[in-house]
């Protein structure tokens, strides 16, 4: 459907003159006798609707039914008539409810017997409801405002439902160039208006309302072309009953919708309350929702049922009780706002609550044979219920080749579990229209930009980091990737600096654990040189936001330890260093990659036991070359680019041990400051460091 | 989006091309060079399209049913057999059902049909079946439009001189009118040669089966991926905005869902999201210097092991349950989820949503989704139990409400009943009892049925004279002050007549 087809604009006009308080003469028995009561109690006359009672609940039917199915942008405008015209609503989504209209009715009231006939006419309300298709409505304006240069994109139609008493069918065409002539006017003053657009289609559905018992003195009519702007078509319907079916169907037609039968709900009975019944309830709802069996001509197949005047068609679906209540993501091709044919009734109260209650239902095509096939799925969110429509075809993207075989596929050590936490933190979550940001940027952009600044440093896999890897450094981590930071947040960050420093000073281990099998591994200060590197790129990253996160750099790179030489090079510029610190980054990683390949020959003869397991807490960084030298000397010594040297089978397979080792314990601390693989025990450590000592020792030989 | 190559078996395919040069070729031969370069360039750009290769004549066959397997689809080029005349309506019934059957009647379908341009002659040829189009009966209707969507491709091993010279052209232009207009007619240009045939099945190549290849970022993580199948343009409202929209190249994460909170949205397409290796000549983040390996592993062996950002996400969204929300356009969203086959391989997907600002009612308008930090506290409760999702639309439907509906007589019957039925345990039930009378005023009023206010007072009075010795003497206070109130509402005195004006329970002093 177009957005600005035929329905966007529907003017009901109803009949508001003295003949329409006539008597439908269908009557309502509404004093039902218990068997108990019945004696001597004279029950009440039944009491019988006025054509007016007709014409109006059916007209509310019709609009609860459309605003159900569509909440937006199918509009109603509702006019009565008698000696004059009275609009009851406007155009504006505000208006829009059939609480609105119905209050708007009651000061109307019912129409007035002895008013004088002939002051009375329809055709006050028709002219009326002719100027106010003209009316603009905000999604007509909004869309002009949008498009600009072709706002003429922007179309105006609408559809006239009338609900009268008509005298003949002379009185009928009467009617009808009436409305022509005045859309023709209409559209020449719309002409010269910012509020007003001319029609450039018009639906005119007259409905005939008359008496049960009396014979009809209009005769229906198809729909015919009175002019290029105008159709019109004659629908001559007895009170009551009949109308109510009719505008039924007219809203089915009108708004593209078709009908499903629930089938087989099984609901408590009131008075049993342990035994159960079976129930139908019929919904309403975009006919695509059954695309599907039109275009395959299933219609039979699918348990199509023809009913009643034969007009009316609805389709049925098995209930599939729900057994639980996992939450699963379904292919689902469509969804679409149902509304009860028989809202109040007691099957359909008690469907709608159970889907309302956040239950969702499976809908199954009854077959005479095969398979169970699930087309639909019925689903509340947010107190609306949608039928969801299931793909039931065989899939075109079936047989993929799994993740796992592609790009990326053979790293077993991604940061699976830090990389949930951050989709968690960078959840979404509704903001209200009408708060402004000082940013003013759509909340939107903000989640976006959130995302930038959580990944300016992001290792994707464990053992191409440190600092994630340690619990120390986690309250700096959180905070750093902070838009701004307050005084509070600054003070954290420096604690954890010195909580890092105060580590440094202690030699606590790191998880880096890069250690030599037999002492060969980065010393303790190199380990802790790699991490302040880390931590130094990760604030870095930051430090150009504010102020304060500035604070926090300037922290780091005056607690941490620093062979002088590094300092010196610091003075030639922040940019240089920058660079190479990535190049170093990329460089190690490079390195590291390539030993992994080289050795995976060997990865069969080396622990082949846990080798997949994920949990490694103590990942190794690659060693760089050279650390045997001088400790003071190393950083001079080195060019930048010293990580893409040629890598020797030596250093190769040390690396290689050095993995399968360090993945199965934490490096203890004697071998790692061990000389020429000695060290004296209980030198400064507590004993049971070195009671690790020996049980590592033995585990890993 | 699957595709049927509908080849033209026909006599007039063996026509000899005039070529200078030695080899003499049929039309047939450049036809299947070119299926035979489509086939090789799908086997290694787009393999994991379906593809099914029907021959026709006067009558159809179904040669290779849809497989990825593209040598078997080569092979039975290879063994092709000549026959008699052209008949393309039968042809295409056999594709309507050959889809049908495979896919049901909503798998969007790409038609390649491959002929000389002579369509037959006398009955069954293409111009008498588009000349009776009109005067056919339900059971006989012409397989145009096909159920469902399709992009119908026409081949001519001919030029479009030879085309125009007859009504050929004109009778394949209304093919594709008739198909939808999704599609287009390819010709030779220049003369019949392997060269040419070559160009023009290029260009279809071009046209609908070049991968799309685009670039997935979450801020500053990124990785290559390849969407499969293709992302096709999307009309919304032709009136509107005519102008199809496609999807970009740079697919931007917005931010994360849970999956219950998007709960089973739905979606236009589905389309696997295939990591590919970076680009050797773009730097990126974790792409070093490469030049100093001795010896490269295979290219695909080393994409294997270089991390993927791919591959982290769908490991993650796997393990949480969530969705990312992804940005394809302007007002063009879609999400990126994990989704399992039956054989346990998982892969990474991406679903896109209707474009449009709002595609699905229970997250609101996307572009007011913000990050949950800028919320003064966690919308998802310190410890994940509670959710902003699904927003609450601003008005109540009919069902979630409770609307008086008087149009069957039970409606009207069950609710006097349940006001009688509350009269006669007053003053327990008075809250209930006002409440219903309430409501039913109210509906009495708009429906403009005085009639009815009137009965229910008669009936209250009623009541109120059978009501037993023992009841509470209050019963009968509030039995005759409802029915006076009733009364005097039905006369439409605005006074007692306002809509929104309730009765209230009459003040009485019996509540000791």
């Amino acid at each position: 459907m177009k957005m600005f087809s035929v329905s966007h604009k529907t003017v009901f006009v109803v009949d508001h003159c003295p003949y329409m308080a006539e008597s439908s003469r269908q009557q309502v028995e509404c004093d039902v006798l218990t068997k108990s009561r019945a004696h001597g109690v004279i029950p009440l006359a039944p009491v019988s609707k006025s054509l007016w009672t007709c014409a109006v609940e059916c007209s509310m039917e019709y609009c609860r039914i459309l605003y159900d199915i569509y909440p937006k942008d199918k509009l109603v405008n509702y006019i009565v008539s008698d000696s004059e015209f009275h609009i009851l609503n406007t155009w504006r989504q505000d208006n829009q409810s059939t609480h609105e209209l119905m209050s708007a009715l009651a000061a109307v009231g019912p129409p007035n017997p002895r008013e004088d006939p002939e002051c009375c006419s329809i055709l006050h309300g028709l002219v009326s409801a002719v100027e106010s298709l003209c009316k603009i409505t905000e999604l007509q304006h909004e869309k002009r405002t949008a498009l600009m240069d072709t706002a003429e994109r922007v179309s105006n139609r609408g559809r006239i439902i009338c609900l009268t008493n008509a005298k003949s069918d002379t009185h009928v065409r009467m009617l009808e160039d009436c409305i022509q002539e005045t859309i023709l006017e209409q559209n020449k003053l719309a002409a010269g208006s910012d509020r007003l657009m001319a029609i450039q289609q018009c639906d005119l559905v007259l409905v005939h309302i008359y008496p049960q018992g009396e014979d009809t003195l209009v005769s229906d009519r198809p729909k015919k072309e009175i002019s290029p702007l105008l159709t019109s078509e004659v629908h001559s319907v007895r009170a009551g009953r009949h109308l109510a079916t009719k505008l039924n169907i007219l809203v089915q037609q009108h708004f593209d919708l078709a009908s499903t039968t629930i089938t087989n709900i099984p609901m408590k009975e009131e008075q049993h309350a342990n035994t159960s019944a079976n129930y139908d309830v019929e919904l309403l709802h975009h006919r695509d929702a059954h695309l599907e069996f039109f275009k395959s001509g299933d219609l039979h197949m699918a348990g199509t049922s023809t009913r009643e005047n034969g007009l009316k068609e609805t389709i049925t679906l098995k209930w599939c009780t729900p057994r639980t209540n996992s939450i699963e993501l379904h292919y689902c091709t469509g969804a679409y706002r149902i509304s009860p044919t028989d809202v109040n009734s007691r099957p359909s109260s008690c469907l709608t609550n159970f889907l309302l209650n956040g239950r969702s239902v499976l809908l199954e095509q009854p077959r005479k044979s095969g398979s169970k096939v699930i087309s639909h799925m019925l689903s509340s969110h947010g107190g609306e219920i949608f039928l969801h429509v299931l793909n039931s075809n065989r899939s075109t993207l079936e047989d993929p080749p799994s993740i796992s075989e592609g790009c990326g596929g053979r790293v077993t050590d991604y940061r699976i579990t830090d990389f949930g936490e951050f989709m968690r933190e960078n959840r979404l979550t509704p903001v209200p229209e009408s708060s402004h940001h000082p940013s003013g940027k759509l909340p939107v952009e903000r989640a976006k930009a959130q995302l930038e600044r959580h990944t300016r440093y992001w290792p994707m896999i464990i053992s191409q980091t440190t600092i994630f890897n340690m619990q120390a450094v986690v309250p700096l981590a959180n905070l750093i990737v902070k838009e701004t930071l307050s005084e509070e947040d600054v003070l954290t960050c420096q604690k954890t600096v010195y909580n890092l420093v105060d580590m440094e000073r202690k030699n606590d281990p790191l998880p880096i654990s890069t250690v030599g099998s037999r002492g060969k591994g980065p010393k303790r200060d190199e380990q802790y040189r790699i991490m302040w590197n880390e931590l130094e790129t990760l604030v870095k990253t930051h430090a150009g936001a504010t102020e304060r996160h500035q604070k926090v750099l300037d922290c780091i790179i005056a607690c941490r330890s620093k062979p002088p030489e590094e300092e010196e090079r610091k003075k030639r510029g922040r940019k240089r260093e920058d660079r190479e610190d990535r190049t170093e980054k990329n460089g190690s990683k490079d390195t590291e990659d390539k030993s992994w390949q080289e050795s995976d020959r060997l990865k069969g003869l080396l622990d082949k036991d846990d080798q997949e397991s994920e949990v490694i807490k103590d990942s190794p960084d690659s060693p760089e070359p050279l650390i045997k030298k001088p400790r003071l000397s190393t950083e001079d010594a080195q060019p930048p680019e010293r990580a893409k040297g040629p890598v020797s089978l030596l250093s190769l397979w040390t690396n290689r041990i050095t993995v399968a080792n360090s993945r199965k314990h934490q490096e203890f601390v004697g071998r790692v400051s061990s000389v020429n693989n000695k060290f004296e025990l209980y030198q400064q450590l507590k004993e049971e460091n070195g009671m690790e000592v020996h049980e590592n020792g033995k585990a890993s030989r | 989006m699957p595709t049927v190559v509908l080849m033209d078996v026909s006599l007039s395919m063996t026509r000899p091309v005039t070529v200078d040069g030695t080899e003499e070729f049929q039309r047939k031969n450049l036809a299947v060079h070119g299926l035979n370069m489509l086939f090789e360039h799908m086997a290694s750009n787009y393999r994991l399209e379906f593809t099914s290769l029907m021959a026709f004549s006067s009558l159809w066959e179904l040669l290779v049913p849809f497989t990825r397997d593209y040598n078997a689809l080569q092979e039975a080029l290879s063994n092709l057999e000549d026959y008699d005349k052209t008949c393309v309506e039968s042809a295409l019934q056999g594709v309507s059902n050959v889809v049908q059957q495979e896919w049901g009647s909503a798998c969007p379908c790409q038609v390649v049909l491959v002929t000389d341009g002579s369509l037959g002659i006398g009955k069954g040829s293409l111009r008498h079946s588009l000349q009776t189009l009109k005067q056919r009966g339900d059971d006989k209707k012409f397989p145009l439009p096909f159920p469902f969507p399709t992009k119908l491709f026409i081949m001519c091993v001919a030029n479009a001189e030879e085309l125009q010279m007859t009504d050929a052209m004109d009778n394949l232009e209304e093919l594709l009118i008739l198909s939808g207009g999704d599609g287009q007619i390819f010709t030779m240009e220049g003369p019949l040669c392997m060269k040419s045939v070559q160009a023009m099945f290029g260009r279809l190549i071009d046209h609908a089966y070049s991968p799309f290849h685009a670039v997935l970022h979450c801020g500053n993580l990124s990785s290559d991926v390849q969407v499969f199948p293709r992302p096709e343009p999307v009309v919304m409202d032709e009136e509107v905005e005519p102008m199809p929209r496609t999807v970009n190249t740079d697919l931007e994460i917005v931010g994360f869902i849970e999956i219950a909170d998007i709960s089973s949205p739905p979606v236009i397409s589905r389309h696997l999201v295939l990591p590919t290796a970076p680009n050797k000549e773009v730097d990126d983040l974790g792409t070093g210097t490469t030049d100093e390996l001795e010896e490269e592993p295979s290219a695909s062996q080393m994409a294997g092991k270089s991390p993927n950002f791919c591959v982290l996400l769908h490991g993650s969204l796997k393990v949480e349950g969530m969705v990312a929300l992804v940005q394809l356009g302007s007002e063009w969203y879609g999400m990126l989820y994990s989704q399992a086959d039956s054989k346990k391989k998982s892969n990474l997907m991406m679903s896109l949503f209707e474009p449009g600002p709002d595609p699905l009612p229970w997250l609101g308008k996307i572009s007011h989704l913000g990050p949950i930090s800028e919320a003064a506290e966690n919308p998802y409760g310190e410890d994940d139990s509670k959710s902003p999702f699904p927003v609450q639309p601003q008005a109540k439907r009919s069902y979630a409400q409770n609307v008086t509906v008087w149009i069957k007589a039970s409606g009207l019957q069950t609710d006097v009943q349940k006001i009688l039925r509350n009269a006669r345990k007053l003053p327990d039930k008075t809250q209930t009892f006002y409440k219903e009378l309430n409501r039913l005023r109210k509906a009495a009023l708009a429906f403009g049925f005085w009639e009815l206010l009137k009965g229910v007072a008669d009936l209250l009075e009623r009541e109120c004279t059978l009501l037993p010795d023992s009841a509470h003497p209050d019963a009968a206070f509030q039995l005759s002050h409802a029915a006076q109130q009733l009364k005097l509402a039905s006369t439409g005195d605005s006074q007692y007549a306002a809509f929104d004006h309730n009765i209230a329970p009459m003040h009485t002093d019996f509540s000791s």
